[in-house]
């Protein structure tokens, strides 16, 4: 399994997973997938690779990719330059898992052209998705309105009874995990302690 | 949505061009520190295309990467994403943190600092 620079990629003969490197649990389910793409062979199913920060190297690999949406949704880039989204991803990788093709057959299930369990899944990845900013993951997305009040009762509750683990989800704003924590200032105002101007 | 195509108003600048571009460039120039793994960055993204097309002739519009530029993201003391500065013949004029992602918010706020 590859897990380096786009220029290790030469040609794209298998389908490609990106993945958010900045969100832990992103991180911790794609180690997860290349532990289990190694074939007993040694040879790698696909390739897992960070999307990193340069739209133009992600568009060298597929010109409708957007570096935006690389990080709104899981991609799965196949061989023939089709894109995998979402669900549809999480069914591509696990049929090109070496012990995920028994199973993948039913996500090809259709009913009346109404596939139950790929809808299943796409729904499974739609809560992951939505829940990742439960985990602490500041890199994670905006978190939907259903998990905002189980943000606000665990900062509550963090905030109340020890050390703020989790950020403020009332504001359009995305902590840097690295910065020094300040009071956060008023809108249009430089922080009190910024000292440039 | 833009992501350094040529569609996109807004010019990535780094380390090495960020003085030239930046603080010796001429008249205002609003820096937007992001990432793009950052939700409330693509959010404001379309907003911050659309406001720097209307102020395109008066104001210049830049982003950093704070993922790839960390040393920037701390000489400004940036405390998360996205921030707006307002610079103003290399003078920093004022600054906003994560504006409300609405047009006339983000107009607002890139104007009033060089208004008086």
């Amino acid at each position: 399994m590859k897990e380096g620079s786009f220029l290790e990629i030469p040609t794209q003969r298998k389908p490609i997973l990106l993945f958010d490197d900045e969100c832990a649990v992103c991180r911790h389910i794609a180690h997860w997938v290349i532990e289990l793409a190694r074939s007993k062979s040694g040879e790698d199913c696909l390739i897992v690779h960070p999307i990193g920060n340069d739209p133009e190297l992600l568009r060298s690999l597929n010109p409708d990719l957007n570096i935006w949406d690389a990080y709104e949704t899981i991609h799965v880039l196949m061989p023939d330059g089709s894109m995998k989204l979402g669900g549809e991803a999480i069914a591509e990788v696990l049929r090109n898992l070496p012990n995920g093709k028994w199973f993948t057959w039913t996500l090809a299930v259709s009913v009346l052209g109404f596939r139950p369990f790929q809808a299943m899944l796409n729904l499974a990845y739609s809560i992951l998705a939505d829940v990742r900013p439960l985990f602490g993951c500041e890199s994670c997305g905006t978190p939907g309105a259903w998990v905002k009040p189980i943000m606000w009762a665990l900062h509550w509750a963090k905030t109340t009874f020890g050390g703020s683990r989790h950020p403020s989800p009332t504001t359009h704003f995305t902590s840097l995990p690295t910065a020094r924590r300040q009071p956060m200032p008023v809108t249009g105002e430089r922080p009190p302690q910024a000292g440039l101007f | 949505m833009a992501g350094n195509n040529s569609n996109d108003s807004i010019q990535t600048v780094t380390g090495s061009t960020f003085s030239p571009l930046v603080l010796e460039g001429q008249g205002p120039i609003v820096v937007e520190f992001m990432s793009y793994g950052c939700a409330h960055c693509r959010t404001i993204e379309p907003v911050l295309q659309q406001v720097a097309e209307m102020v395109k002739p008066k104001e210049k519009f830049f982003r950093v990467n704070v993922a790839v530029e960390p040393e920037l993201a701390e000489r400004y003391e940036i405390q998360g994403t996205p921030t707006l500065m307002m610079f103003l013949d290399g003078n920093g004029v004022g600054r906003i943190e994560g504006p409300n992602p609405q047009v006339s918010s983000v107009l607002t706020a890139v104007s009033q600092p060089y208004e008086s």
